[in-house]
């Protein structure tokens, strides 16, 4: 059984039009699945609905089946049954502050504290996350004087800490700078290997390909392709339906498109990786 | 255009600059690159008088920040926060891009004009009677973005100015900030994203350590490996496979690439 299923689901925030049109897509436990697509085309809104906060909090009309873990994850049932079991990290890390911590340490502690769980129990778990994100340097810091890369990885240690059955993961890497992007990689790929079920919304076509086991893309709210990242993006579908690619990949392409007499080497499908159009270019 | 004589400023129990100097001329584009946390919002926040250094001193075009409340800057500086919602306080698209103008006194005539400028570089015509809330994250930083270009600053500081955006919409806010660049505006960006450094700014700035670091060529500070920095995938890989092209920017690349004896070329 897939921990997450998404069966003909529509959906529509309040007085727009629909953002998801009859999707219909599986992510497994174990593996990292990463929806891509350009803006608009509803990977954020899969989380949304996956986490349960879509239509609660946002409002909205949501067709369809939706199971998370085997639990519908709308309504007062379905929270409390995925309760401490599901990590939503949002794009806008800022927003997901308790609002109620006086230091990292609090933050972090909030979750678990609310869940019952022991002191002892928490003053295992919060260091042990915090450090895994390279953040434990930051501890005893307010949470509102971060800086946005500090504070997202504050954010994802705060459901880390959790050691959650799925991950909802939007733009987890959108304000980090080298060493935190590399330790988020590592964490992807770390809690695939748990047995976590990883999704992944990102425009971030190299951390999707380093991560991710399986690709889904949308367009205008519907899934259009699905297969393994590495094969998906190097065709010239991602740039009709305009994702794009790698950095490496856009640059084959515009070659391509300006060569009078384009060789094989610059023809589909595109290399992806520095390795790879080295290899083909030379 | 912006001088930093030996500013130091410290949150509580974290110092983020001690013994900050830097200049940076009228025209210039300016990335500021460095680990999270290294003081480069600081060092915005600093030159649009949101923070007041606690010793050293901060001028900003011809004006020293001293005393000063931003909104007194507000004529010749345009703050690009890295939270949209720090800045959408209006109900439509189109009513928050007239806000700054209205503020400056500017004529109906001009506002009109101005805005509609600004919706259709920004490409948000077609959301320009929406509330900036009920649009996706990314096109709030557009909306964002457009309210900050709508008054034509002499400087732009720019928070992260692609971050959250799509490959199109990158390459748009490079295009704007390069035109921006072309017609004499200072800028100043947080940059974590290599490609737009290397569309659309000159000048690279490391930071590290609550000093400079590194500062020269945005292709020289990704080369020096400060904080984890390198060249984008796409100009390595350029480089390694022999590729001499006039610089590391993608269309500079491509052609080069194309003309290559055995790739593209005859």
């Amino acid at each position: 059984m897939s921990s997450l299923e998404f069966t003909r689901v529509s959906f529509r925030y309040p007085a727009s039009r629909l953002v998801l049109r009859d999707v219909t897509l599986n992510a497994g436990a174990g593996q990292v699945t990463w929806l891509f697509g350009p803006l608009g085309a509803g990977a954020s809104t899969v989380l949304l609905v996956a986490a349960g906060l879509a239509p609660s909090l946002t409002g909205g009309t949501l067709e369809g089946e939706v199971l998370v873990l085997g639990t519908a994850p709308q309504g007062q049932a379905g929270r409390a049954a995925l309760q401490g079991r599901v990590a939503y990290v949002t794009a806008m890390p800022y927003l997901q502050l308790s609002g109620m911590a006086e230091s990292v340490f609090d933050e972090v502690a909030f979750a678990p504290a609310n869940l019952g769980w022991s002191r002892e129990r928490i003053w295992e778990a919060v260091p042990a996350a915090l450090e895994r994100l390279g953040v434990a340097h930051l501890t005893d810091r307010v949470p509102e004087q971060l800086s946005g890369g500090e504070l997202q990885r504050v954010v994802i240690a705060a459901m880390l800490v959790l050691q959650p059955e799925v991950w909802l993961l939007d733009e987890p890497s959108s304000a980090l700078d080298t060493v935190g992007r590399r330790t988020v990689e590592a964490l992807i790929r770390a809690e695939a290997k748990r047995g976590a079920a990883v999704l992944l919304a990102t425009e971030d076509a190299e951390l999707g390909l380093t991560v991710a086991d399986e690709a889904i893309l949308l367009d205008d709210g519907s899934t259009v392709a699905r297969g393994a990242p590495d094969e998906l993006l190097g065709t010239e579908l991602m740039w009709e339906m305009g994702a794009g690619s790698t950095t490496v990949a856009e640059l084959a392409r515009a070659a391509k498109q300006l060569a009078t007499v384009p060789s094989a080497k610059l023809m589909p499908p595109y290399p992806l990786t520095f390795e790879a159009a080295v290899e083909r270019w030379r | 255009m912006i001088q930093f004589d030996r500013v130091a400023f410290s949150f509580p129990r974290n110092p983020v600059l001690r013994d900050l100097t830097l200049a940076v001329g009228a025209g210039e584009a300016v990335g500021l690159f460095g680990a999270n946390g290294a003081g480069k919002t600081t060092i915005l926040r600093l030159c649009m008088a949101l923070l007041q250094p606690e010793s050293g001193s901060v001028t900003v075009a011809g004006r020293g920040t001293a005393g000063l409340a931003p909104e007194d800057l507000a004529g010749d500086v345009g703050y690009l926060f890295q939270r949209p919602e720090d800045q959408l306080i209006r109900t439509s698209v189109r009513a928050e891009l007239a806000y700054a103008p209205e503020r400056l006194g500017w004529s109906v005539e001009k506002i009109d004009a101005a805005v509609g400028e600004a919706l259709a570089t920004c490409r948000l015509e077609a959301q320009a009677e929406t509330h900036p809330y009920d649009l996706s994250v990314p096109k709030r930083r557009l909306v964002a973005l457009a309210s900050v270009l709508v008054t034509s600053p002499k400087v732009l500081l720019l928070d992260e100015p692609t971050a959250l955006l799509d490959r199109n919409a990158r390459a748009l806010v490079a295009d704007l900030v390069r035109a921006r660049v072309a017609a004499g505006t200072t800028v100043i960006a947080v940059v974590h994203d290599p490609v737009f450094a290397i569309e659309a700014l000159g000048r690279g700035i490391a930071l590290g350590d609550g000093r400079v670091q590194e500062d020269g060529s945005v292709e020289q500070v990704l080369r020096s490996g400060v904080a984890g920095l390198g060249l984008p995938p796409s100009a390595l890989a350029a480089e390694r496979a022999g590729v001499k092209s006039a610089s590391l920017r993608m269309r500079d690349l491509a052609v080069a690439l194309s003309k290559r004896p055995g790739v593209g070329g005859s």
